[in-house]
């Protein structure tokens, strides 16, 4: 497993995880499945080459990953965001492969963490 | 120590409770959100969208809205608006939750109704700021929407006040015969908040009496003063008093009852049609005109006097001026409120202007409108808007003012008693501490149309009255009177004699019948004491002239006849009175 701060702001996951106290669990546990069907939603839409839809989906993980503290994921979800925004598809294969890694790797952190 | 202060700031700064709407399609943001909320201590309500939003908007009524911009559904712009229009007057913060960060995005969540942003990763730090800061901008407006209502509360009951105001002073202060052919008027509904006044009345005798005043201030304290004046004007009117006492009682009530700086400029007239001439008093006002039809020609009566409730009654002053006036003279009595009235360059219509529109006028009879559409040309306002006030008074024949004081047809000399006989018997006790004329007096005024003769009945009374207490029941001798030193011992033994009165008594039998247009008082005064030889001195045509002291010569001056009756101990006195005096 690769280094967790790579992937996310430990400081402000502590803090967020004393925020929610019982209710962490149930956070990581919305988080992952959320994405989780985000992430299969953005396959989808970039097979219809549906830049709006990319947009929207994308925008959607941008916000959540981040609220969770994982920039990382968030970064990659801004850049699907503004390809559908700016309607270049190029290379959105590989960002959404890179993306699909990191939420990988973030979900193991986060469900070790918990 | 430090725990109690702590305690105590905590206390202070008490975070209130709201509740408040999230609406967040993303459940991950939301239960943060909604974590991090609760844990404030607000009541949480949630959305998965803008739909759900509305519907428990609707349902809830929230205090603050967090609102995420992009949203399945009703997206959060378009749930924004509808909140807005649903909350109506009330502020409910909405604050948009969102990632976006470009201008135009902002500035349509703006547009729509939002007054603020929290962008993710959410801060708490931050939330709880806003949340604060929306809480008191909310309290504020509700302070400011509460006071705005009560202001509109007090306002509207001001308005009803007033109109009730109004009521009461256009029962009281109701310009009584001012539609009578003769007048043509000018007087703004609302005058009397304005401090004017306008007051008519036929006299018992057939004439009129016209009365403008012009209170200083405006609003209820000038509105105050009007009701006395009024009830003053009608009530001594009506009983047949000059125009003299009705202003003196008026100055005095107003005098004393007014605070120092509030008094009425006026003017007053006493118009005779049977006589064609009027008496006019004006006190502090703009000049009275008179109007003459055939030689077209203006008069001023310039103000002598102090304005009524300024001076007292010892130092008031009722001179008049009295003018004839022919048929068809007019005069016109105004309050300053002509004379000021401003167009919108703030300039006034000045005295200049009203004596041009009136010279230039040709008609007689279009004077008054001429000038009222010259001063409304001059404001650029209409009539409604008015404050100010003036009377035209045109002198016509007796005939074309019909009854007096009968719009009803009832004549002046209907209302009191008329025909109607008395006796008064007056014992020791009573004749010793007790004037009965003031009484007697009183009584015979309530006659309708007596009251003008007020003066000579009272001498009348007075004369015979001393008569027969004096010379009769005291048996006191007028003789003494003849010297100084004969005068105090004539009033000295007065008082003794009547200190030791014990027995004797003075009559009084008074009898009023009417005829046309006035009445025959007969009055009898009859003493206990031994009377006089008068058939005697009547015979040597001495008649009543022989009794210089009994003070009858001057009654025969005033009175159909004098007579005396009995041993001389009786005396009768007859009266014609007409109205016309």
């Amino acid at each position: 497993m690769s280094n967790p701060a790579d992937h996310l702001d430990i400081g402000a996951l502590q803090d967020l995880k004393e925020i929610m106290e019982n209710e962490f669990e149930t956070l990581v546990n919305t988080f992952i499945s959320d994405s989780q069907n985000k992430v299969d939603e953005l396959d989808a839409v970039l097979q219809q080459q549906d830049c709006d839809a990319l947009r929207k989906v994308a925008h959607s993980l941008k916000g959540s990953s981040s609220n969770v503290c994982a920039f990382r994921l968030s970064e990659l979800a801004r850049q699907l965001e503004m390809m559908g925004k700016e309607e270049t598809l190029e290379g959105a294969d590989q960002v959404l492969s890179a993306l699909r890694v990191e939420f990988r790797a973030v979900s193991d952190i986060l469900s070790t963490n918990l | 120590m430090d725990n109690q202060v702590k305690a105590v700031e905590t206390e202070g700064e008490a975070i209130e409770t709201l509740r408040i709407l999230i609406a967040d399609d993303n459940d991950s943001d939301r239960l943060i959100l909604q974590t991090i909320v609760r844990k404030e201590g607000h009541i949480v309500y949630t959305a998965k969208d803008g739909q759900e939003a509305i519907d428990i908007f609707k349902e809830q009524s929230p205090d603050i809205v967090l609102l995420d911009a992009l949203m399945p559904n009703v997206d959060g712009f378009e749930a924004a608006r509808t909140i807005k229009q649903l909350a109506g007057d009330n502020l409910v913060p909405i604050i948009f939750l969102t990632s976006l960060r470009d201008a135009t995005s902002l500035a349509d969540c703006l547009a729509a109704g939002g007054l603020d942003f929290l962008s993710k990763p959410y801060n708490r730090i931050i939330l709880q700021a806003k949340i604060k800061a929306f809480a008191s901008m909310r309290r504020l407006h509700e302070t400011v929407q509460a006071q705005r209502d009560e202001i509109s509360l007090h306002h509207d009951r001001l308005v009803h006040e007033q109109e009730v105001a109004k009521q009461v002073f256009d029962n009281i202060a109701h310009p009584g015969c001012i539609d009578a052919p003769n007048i043509k008027y000018l007087l703004s509904p609302m005058a009397v908040f304005n401090g004017d006044l306008v007051l008519a009345s036929r006299k018992p005798s057939g004439g009129m009496f016209v009365f403008l005043g012009d209170f200083t201030g405006h609003g209820l304290p000038a509105a105050i003063g009007a009701m006395p004046v009024s009830e003053i004007f009608y009530g001594m009117a009506q009983k047949g008093f000059s125009l003299q006492d009705i202003l003196r009682e008026i100055n005095k009530k107003l005098k004393r009852i007014l605070p120092v700086g509030v008094f009425c400029c006026a003017s007053m007239v006493d118009v005779s049609f049977r006589k064609h001439s009027a008496e006019v008093w004006v006190g502090g006002i703009p000049d009275v005109l008179v109007y003459r039809k055939q030689s077209r020609q203006l008069e001023n009566l310039k103000s002598r006097h102090l304005p009524l409730g300024v001076v007292d009654s010892d130092r008031f002053n009722t001179d008049t001026t009295l003018i004839q006036l022919e048929k068809g003279d007019r005069v016109m009595l105004w309050s300053d409120g002509i004379i000021e009235a401003c167009n919108p360059q703030q300039e006034m219509f000045g005295e200049e202007r009203v004596m041009e529109v009136l010279r230039n006028t040709e008609d007689a009879d279009a004077m008054f409108d001429n000038l009222v559409a010259a001063v409304e040309r001059h404001t650029g306002r209409g009539e409604q808007d008015d404050d100010y006030t003036m009377v035209e008074v045109t002198m016509v024949g007796e005939e074309e003012m019909g009854n007096a004081l009968g719009a009803d047809g009832k004549s002046y000399m209907a209302g009191g008693p008329k025909d109607w006989s008395m006796t008064y018997e007056l014992r020791p006790l009573t004749l010793k501490e007790f004037n009965p004329l003031p009484l007697i007096t009183h009584l015979l005024m309530e006659v309708p149309g007596l009251r003008p003769h007020s003066g000579k009945i009272y001498t009348i009374l007075s004369e015979l009255y001393s008569n027969a207490l004096e010379h009769g029941v005291l048996n006191l001798h007028s003789d003494l009177k003849a010297s100084a030193d004969g005068f105090a011992r004539y009033y000295a033994e007065r008082t003794q004699k009547l200190n030791e009165l014990y027995e004797g008594c003075v009559r009084f039998h008074i009898d009023h019948h009417p005829v046309k247009d006035g009445g025959v008082l007969t009055i009898v005064v009859e003493d206990t004491g031994p009377g006089f030889d008068f058939k005697s001195k009547e015979e040597n045509r001495h008649k009543t002239e022989g009794y210089s002291g009994r003070g009858i010569p001057l009654i025969n001056t005033m009175c159909r006849s004098v007579r005396y009756l009995g041993k001389g101990n009786q005396v009768e006195v007859i009266f014609d009175w007409h109205v016309d005096v």
